[in-house]
């Protein structure tokens, strides 16, 4: 455990040596925030709802997800194939320790700041925009949200990494990363709650684990999702967790085999 | 039991084939060709405990990817390999915690904090306790004088000062194994010498087993007793380095300070000149003539000085790649 606690610090030591990309990131951060805001802001000023979305209820998604983009939607794994394509991986796979256990720790890190960040963001966002914010509908409601954002980390995770693993077989994977983002954000509920796209799309995407990154978990907050309908969300986050969680493994040693250690 | 046990080790890469300009890549988007490059084609080689080891070849002889194997990093694709007990690629923690691989032109250390940093989070990765990450510090500040260094992020420490933070971040869980690739390359003779001295004493001392890889000369000739050859990804030689000098080269060099000019014809007569200046020249001399060749250049020639040697390592090197000595 000391090795990952000594990690742990030192990614914060890194990230704090290297700001410009945090600074960045958080940029982006709020302008997604300010632009869907005041876009629903306005879509609703003269309507009673959208789709079953009050104006209260919109705007509480909006900022909720907002959250959750730091919470889950963030990840270091992005610089894993460029470690595999200029052999940087071999220093890791040297030393005595676990690469995923290497790269939890360092998104944890890189979490617990963009979280430390955002809280402080949405505070002064709250304090100056007052904007209509729901509770959750009961203890009960707060606490499974809690429960399924943490799986949904895990289950971003898993994913993200898996991506990551990639790397062993393209050394060009920052356009396969950035198609899948794009379409990651828009079937998670990350831009607008999935519910307002056709029947036949929520359909498709009732198939995918994307929904249950954002979408779920903010449903269960706004009580659209009732405690029937919790065990069935919490399930297949942990159903997809444990499929992503064979897909990297197995990915991961596949590559591993292929792995050319290059430029040494 | 042998340190390291590999029996017709191989490794074959598969390497991808693009066709030449915009055309091919536009071409390679749909189909892609692949070859089988053999970097290693069959090694077999033992390693006892405690020995110091050259591996010797030009580039692409498969020393690295040897090296790569040995460490694990590489699956090979053919053969057996026991290292310290262990098969590499499984990649056990045991065998992880008991050999370092510190390669040339590669660095672990992290590059925007100081390396203290880095040291101490492989202390923590080797379960080192407090007490013997202490110790090993100093250990290593008194070998290598990283006193002052310490705390200078690595990113403003000039190579010969990052190489020797390098080699003493690989060393601190005192590894039984060393595996070097290129230790020198890049560095001024100031530093290759405070490292060659310094992986010297961890050999004799510390009774470290090390195999390296160098293109440095002077790296072989002061480090390593016993030196493997490695072309075309087979062993041609592993032996002594004095075996390997007389086996492949048949002759030795004579050198002579004359006291007065002698045109180069007078000089010719006495055998193959490598060297010739006037007052200074050398012959390349069958072994077996050695002592009346000598005689005669002493009765013939106004000798001021004279002294017969090995051929340089570097023009035996050459001589068994580039000549087909093999």
């Amino acid at each position: 455990m000391r090795k990952y606690l000594t990690l742990f610090i030192m990614s914060w030591q890194k990230q704090l040596e290297v700001r410009s990309d945090f600074i960045f990131e958080r940029g982006r951060s709020l302008a997604v925030l300010f632009s869907l805001y005041y876009l629903w802001s306005s879509l609703l000023t003269n309507r009673a709802d959208v789709a079953g979305y009050s104006r209260s209820e919109m705007l509480t998604y909006v900022v909720m997800m907002t959250l959750l983009r730091a919470w889950v939607l963030s990840n270091v794994t992005d610089r894993i194939p460029s470690e595999i394509a200029q052999g940087k991986l071999s220093d890791l796979l040297l030393r005595p320790i676990s690469h995923f256990g290497y790269w939890a720790t360092q998104d944890a890190a890189s979490k617990s700041l963009a979280i430390g960040s955002v809280c402080i963001e949405m505070s002064l966002f709250v304090f100056f925009i007052r904007p209509p914010l729901l509770p959750p509908t009961s203890v009960a409601a707060a606490g499974a949200f809690a429960f399924s954002t943490l799986l949904a980390m895990a289950m971003y995770f898993q994913m993200s990494y898996m991506l990551g693993v990639i790397g062993f077989w393209t050394a060009q994977s920052w356009g396969p990363r950035f198609c899948f983002e794009v379409f990651l954000e828009f079937s998670a509920g990350a831009y607008f709650p999935v519910d307002l796209l056709p029947g036949a799309a929520q359909k498709v995407l009732a198939w995918l684990p994307f929904p249950y990154l954002v979408f779920h978990p903010l449903s269960i907050y706004l009580g659209k999702a009732g405690p029937d309908q919790w065990l069935s969300i919490l399930g297949h986050q942990v159903m997809w967790i444990g499929v992503l969680t064979l897909a990297s493994r197995g990915l991961w040693g596949a590559g591993l085999r292929r792995y050319a250690a290059e430029g040494g | 039991m042998p340190a390291i046990e590999a029996v017709n080790l191989a490794k074959t890469y598969v390497v991808s084939q693009r066709g030449e300009g915009f055309a091919g890549s536009l071409k390679g988007l749909f189909t892609r060709e692949t070859r089988n490059v053999e970097a290693v084609k069959s090694v077999s080689f033992s390693v006892e405990p405690g020995e110091l080891v050259a591996f010797l070849g030009p580039n692409g002889a498969g020393k690295t990817t040897t090296l790569k194997m040995l460490s694990g990093l590489l699956y090979p694709t053919g053969g057996t390999l026991k290292v310290l007990g262990h098969v590499p690629f499984e990649k056990k923690q045991d065998y992880l915690r008991r050999f370092s691989f510190v390669m040339g032109q590669k660095h672990q250390l992290w590059w925007e904090l100081p390396a203290l940093d880095t040291f101490r989070l492989n202390a923590a990765i080797f379960d080192l306790d407090a007490k013997r990450y202490r110790r090993r510090l100093d250990e290593l500040n008194e070998l290598l004088q990283l006193d002052p260094l310490w705390n200078t992020p690595v990113k403003k420490l000039s190579l010969g000062q990052r190489m020797k933070m390098e080699l003493a971040c690989a060393l601190l869980h005192e590894p039984e194994l060393l595996l070097l690739d290129e230790p020198t390359i890049g560095l001024d003779v100031v530093m290759q010498k405070t490292l060659r001295d310094f992986v010297t004493r961890l050999n004799r001392e510390k009774k470290t087993t090390i195999l390296l890889t160098s293109h440095n000369m002077e790296d072989i000739e002061t480090l390593c007793r016993r030196v493997i050859v490695v072309h075309h990804g087979i062993i041609l030689f592993d032996g002594d380095l004095p075996d390997l000098v007389a086996r492949f080269v048949p002759a030795k060099q004579v050198t002579a300070v004359l006291k007065e000019e002698r045109p180069r014809k007078d000089i010719e007569r006495f055998g193959a000149v490598q060297e010739y200046n006037g007052l200074r020249a050398a012959w390349e001399v069958p072994r077996g003539d050695i002592s009346s060749r000598v005689s005669d250049i002493l009765n013939q020639l106004p000798v001021a000085d004279l002294t017969v040697e090995e051929m340089p390592l570097e023009d035996v090197i050459r001589r068994i790649f580039k000549e087909g000595a093999v």
